[in-house]
């Protein structure tokens, strides 16, 4: 019981343990690229995690490794294409356009203009079901409370 | 007419979507294919990680196709695989290992590379030895290069230098058979 509890400290305090690394910048504006792109920048490892989110190895060198290129004078498109290069167009967040990804932007469209289509088509046969013999008693209570 | 419609259309849409959520269901959404793949090996300058003074470059792997099996022995996976990986090195295949130690990392305690090389020598002592060498990668530069996102990972490298594979996970005898042996026989015929 004892070394149990001792288990659920030492995970509850593991995480605080192991903070972020910190990085220095010589000026706000590249401070602020470095978190875009630490933001932006996929972890390979864990899917759904950017790497200023995951505690991965992995996304730590890739947090390294975007503030040594920025030292080095990448600019963030460089420092975006270099990380595809290497960890394909998966490591950042924004799909190129391609036939493969193209359905991304045409689904929704395609989805509107289908909906928007059904829409008109049941209003139009709507109004031309409507009963003449139904019509005929309308106007005649509307004739009624004139 | 409309009823037959009313019937199909959600039915139609419903083996659509169950058919798409199945495929997902046997993806793998770690795999991914290499870009690197047909490109050679990125450039590197390492040393063995049993001996400083020896230093590899991609010329290691001209003329004969390799294995490169990234590894540590921190990880609990790679140790898994190590005595499979022993018997296709007696069955012939070349395996070169790219080490690289988590815990050099300040961030993860720190370990001499006396002790390194003392883990290393006791693990493969008891789970069998695969490897021709092993670079060491300690900076773990070399494995950005080259896409890593973890270990274990395993590239099968032809005679020429270029990466022909590259597989994310465990290498066992399914993956072998599947994955590696055809291109591996076509590459060594």
């Amino acid at each position: 019981m004892k070394g149990w509890w001792l288990f659920v400290t030492l995970l509850l305090t593991a995480g605080p343990g192991l903070a972020e690394e910190i990085y220095a910048f010589e000026t706000d504006a590249q401070r602020q690229i470095f978190k875009e792109l630490t933001e932006e920048l996929r972890c390979p490892k864990c899917q759904n995690q950017n790497i200023a989110d995951s505690d991965a190895l992995v996304a730590q060198d890739l947090k390294r490794k975007v503030h040594e290129l920025m030292q080095q004078g990448y600019d963030k498109q460089q420092v975006i294409d270099y990380m595809k290069q290497r960890y394909g167009d998966f490591v950042y967040y924004q799909p190129p356009l391609s036939p493969a990804t193209v359905w991304l932007w045409l689904g929704p469209l395609l989805f509107i203009l289908l909906a928007a289509a059904v829409l008109v088509w049941r209003r139009r046969s709507a109004g031309n079901q409507l009963d003449p013999e139904l019509l005929a008693r309308a106007d005649k209570w509307l004739e009624k409370d004139k | 007419m409309k009823r037959i419609a009313l019937f199909l259309l959600p039915l139609a849409l419903f083996l659509f979507i169950s058919l798409f959520l199945l495929q997902g269901l046997f993806s793998d959404p770690r795999e991914r294919e290499s870009s690197l793949l047909n490109r050679p090996v990125p450039a590197f300058s390492l040393p063995d990680v049993m001996d400083e003074t020896r230093i590899y470059t991609p010329e290691v792997f001209e003329g004969e196709v390799t294995l490169l099996n990234v590894w540590g022995t921190w990880c609990v996976t790679c140790a898994i695989e190590l005595p499979f990986l022993t018997e296709l090195k007696e069955q012939g295949v070349r395996i070169v290992g790219l080490y690289y130690e988590q815990n050099l990392d300040p961030d993860f305690g720190g370990k001499s590379i006396g002790q390194i090389r003392a883990d290393i020598r006791q693990k493969l002592d008891q789970l069998g030895n695969p490897y021709a060498f092993n670079i060491f990668d300690h900076s773990r530069d070399t494995s950005l290069d080259l896409g890593v996102t973890g270990a274990p990972e395993t590239f099968l490298i032809d005679s020429q230098g270029r990466i022909r594979l590259h597989h994310v996970g465990d290498l066992n005898p399914r993956v072998w058979e599947s994955r590696f042996a055809p291109l591996y026989q076509e590459l060594t015929q």
